[in-house]
């Protein structure tokens, strides 16, 4: 029995945080969220994500890609969640595993490895279709490949096959827009099954998941610091019960919600049909979304009024858990299926 | 990520799994059978079986051979703490006794002591209780006041201990007391190992709301104790039980997910007898401790891997208390409120008996108290984890 996280993937996640606090911080996050009208997908930290290795985590090596599992690709997304970091990762790893599980082999052999490298920029929409198009898609206005759902399918889209509309949305640590088809239906993906959609869609929750829960272990771990030092009535306000056993109440649950997502994670990876992966798919989004709202509501609250204000980071941290709660179904949504699952539908 | 067990140990499973089903008859599974017995016959009963299942070598999984146990790894304990709830195997009789008092003697006790209480604990030859919590000492355990007072080579205590689990039953209690005069509150403390069967030492059972008395209180008068039966240094019985409780803490949670989801899957069959399982808050409210049921599960995942890495678990332990008790009540609340008018009836429609499941919702409530309250728990998940000032 081994759960939990090698050293090599405790690494893996080390170094990313490293690069990002010293990097990309929270000043750089502020400098995309106070220019809402760029693109929100700053070249130099796009240019790290492939060096680095962040885009060619489930790439297989076939593809020049580092062939590892969603477990080590959610130790990525928990990190770029605890740093609120802007930025088409997810749509792009989510592109490429459309193309994995659904790609022909010449579509695998053409898109995979400038996936893997970061030569192009994927986004993946699971919502919508032709007529309706495609709402909320995160990076669209910079995709260079699209995958969307279609009918019972999958189809990839070139920039020029579509066109996007950018939405105001109050999470500015993310650009999405919607998408809807410029006259071409595009290229369908060969092996887009109602099976392998469960399976992106399943995969795109995780991933949603493991951001929720780094960006709430940061939230928490920033409001502990600050109740530590921040004194009122003579003392840190961090000495009395009322908060303490608050915190106390989110370290458990935030706790929970990472072991759920390493654990959905790992049944992905090892057997993505069963019912007991699907139960942990519903139970570790519906949980990390719980869990990420409550921390960062309780990141403002527990901050007082300074929590409040433009200039402090809780929004960053509040808006992306507000928009990724939703996102790849919410909690009612998950919970109902746990529902299903356990108790007939 | 490594889920899976060796294959010894899945050996192990199969053995057990064996021995359980040839000696649980099948009447003794059947719900409320043992609540249905006089509680002495049920008592002497598991009594009884539990010693055989010892004889035949499952008991004491972890501890060495020769000190009565198998010798066995944490996947195997692991493995018989959720094979015992499948197999609806009788509940112990010694469980202060196996699951903490063991651990800590395996710990710190000295040879003699592992030899001389672990064995006979193993087979029920000796029933023990704890005695920690008092009339003025139950969260504040270090207000506690039973005073032990050396007289040659014994201690001789007086005080009164409360909650005693198996009070009546008890041949031994490990027992806080106060050894050193004019002592305040964890200083000059020892963990004295009491005999019960003596004149100066008297249980009495304690009625609980449900009706049953698990718990008593234990009155010592003068009560002798030779000061070498002592668990740890004496006057260092605050580190002797707290090392004690963080056993009690961090308690199987492998084998409270397997009881806790069928007790799910029970409550889940009377929404559907009722008609209230299509009912979209029931089904809401069901859902959201299942959740937290199967992150129980994950957690005891977890903590099994800690172990087998032979990690302390520290503090960690009040996480894993504050998961399963606060989810195993929210479990039964959902319970109570699926039974509308006929909340309180043993038999809210003609066939349904419900009389054991109301049994369990009422030990729900108790289950945030005993071992640590959960506020207790907070306060020691926010000061000794999330280092927030005292």
């Amino acid at each position: 029995m081994f759960f939990g996280l090698t050293d090599d993937q405790r690494d893996f996640g080390a170094a990313v945080r490293e690069f990002l606090a010293g990097r990309f911080d929270l000043e750089a996050v502020r400098a995309v969220v106070e220019d809402p009208a760029g693109d929100g997908h700053p070249g130099a930290l796009w240019t790290a994500m492939g060096e680095q290795g962040w885009l060619a985590v489930l790439v297989p090596e076939e593809h020049d890609g580092l062939g590892l599992a969603l477990v080590d690709a959610q130790v990525i997304a928990r990190e770029l969640g605890a740093g609120v970091a802007p930025g088409p990762w997810r749509g792009t790893v989510l592109a490429a595993e459309a193309l994995r599980l659904a790609g022909s082999g010449s579509q695998q052999q053409r898109w995979l490895p400038r996936f893997a490298a970061g030569g192009v920029v994927g986004a993946l929409a699971l919502r919508g279709c032709a007529d309706d198009g495609w709402p909320a898609v995160e990076y669209a206005e910079v995709a260079d490949v699209l995958v969307v759902v279609d009918g019972t399918g999958l189809r990839l889209l070139r920039p020029e096959e579509v066109a996007t509309t950018r939405h105001d949305s109050f999470d500015a640590t993310t650009r999405l827009a919607r998408v809807t088809p410029a006259g071409s239906a595009g290229e369908p993906l060969p092996g887009g099954s109602p099976a392998v959609l469960d399976e992106l869609a399943a995969r795109a929750a995780v991933l949603a998941a493991a951001d929720l829960v780094g960006l709430a272990r940061e939230a928490l771990t920033r409001t502990v610091a600050y109740d530590r030092d921040r004194r009122q009535f003579g003392v840190p306000v961090g000495s009395f019960q009322a908060l303490k056993h608050s915190l106390a109440d989110l370290h458990v649950g935030v706790t929970m919600a990472e072991h759920a997502v390493l654990y959905a994670a790992h049944a992905l990876d090892t057997d993505p049909a069963s019912s007991d992966t699907a139960l942990a798919v519903a139970v570790a989004k519906a949980k990390a979304s719980e869990s990420a709202l409550q921390t960062t509501a309780a990141m403002i609250q527990y901050h007082g009024g300074i929590g409040y204000t433009w200039e402090h980071e809780a929004h960053f941290f509040y808006k992306r858990a507000k928009r990724l709660a939703g996102v790849a179904g919410g909690v009612d949504v998950h919970r109902a299926r746990v529902a299903s699952l356990t108790l007939g539908s | 990520m490594d889920l899976s067990y060796t294959a010894e140990e899945e050996a192990f499973r199969v053995e057990l799994r064996g021995w359980l089903v040839a000696h649980i008859p099948e009447e003794w599974t059947a719900p409320g059978y043992w609540a249905s017995l006089p509680e002495e016959q049920s008592f002497q009963q598991r009594r009884d079986w539990e010693r055989d299942k010892a004889l035949a070598g499952f008991a004491g999984i972890q501890w060495p051979t020769e000190y009565g146990g198998r010798g066995g790894t944490p996947g195997m304990k692991a493995i018989y703490d959720r094979e015992m709830v499948l197999a609806r195997a009788p509940q112990t009789v010694n469980p202060l006794g196996l699951a903490f008092l063991a651990p800590t003697v395996m710990a710190i006790g000295t040879d003699a002591q592992r030899k001389e209480i672990i064995g006979p604990m193993l087979r029920n030859e000796v029933i023990w209780c704890q005695g920690f919590s008092e009339p003025g000492a139950g969260s504040d355990l270090a207000a506690l006041s039973c005073k032990g007072v050396r007289d040659g080579d014994d201690f001789v205590v007086n005080g009164q201990k409360v909650w005693t689990t198996n009070a009546v039953h008890g041949d031994k209690i490990f027992t806080l007391v106060r050894t050193e005069p004019g002592s305040e509150l964890h200083k000059g403390t020892s963990m004295l190992l009491i005999d019960m069967r003596q004149p100066g030492v008297e249980a009495r059972p304690l009625k609980q709301m449900s009706g049953a008395s698990e718990f008593g209180e234990v009155f010592f008068t003068d009560a002798r104790v030779p000061a070498a039966e002592c668990l740890g240094q004496i006057g260092d019985g605050w580190r002797t039980a707290m090392l004690l409780l963080s056993f009690e803490r961090g308690a199987s949670g492998m084998a409270q997910y397997t009881e806790f989801r069928r007790q799910y899957d029970e409550i889940a069959a009377v929404a559907r007898h009722l008609g209230r399982d299509r009912d979209p808050v029931i089904r809401d409210k069901l859902a959201r401790v299942l959740v937290e049921l199967e992150c129980l599960r994950y957690h005891a995942m977890h903590v099994l891997t800690q172990v087998e890495q032979g990690r302390e678990l520290g503090f960690e332990a009040s996480m894993t208390k504050l998961q399963w008790s606060e989810t195993f009540q929210d479990l039964w609340e959902v319970f109570d409120d699926l039974l509308g008018e006929e909340a309180t009836l043993a038999e809210p429609v003609p066939g349904l008996e419900l009389a054991a499941m109301h049994a369990q919702a009422m030990w729900s409530r108790s289950v945030t108290i005993w071992g640590g309250s959960s506020q207790v728990q907070r306060s020691i998940v926010a000061e000794r984890v999330l280092g927030l000032p005292r």
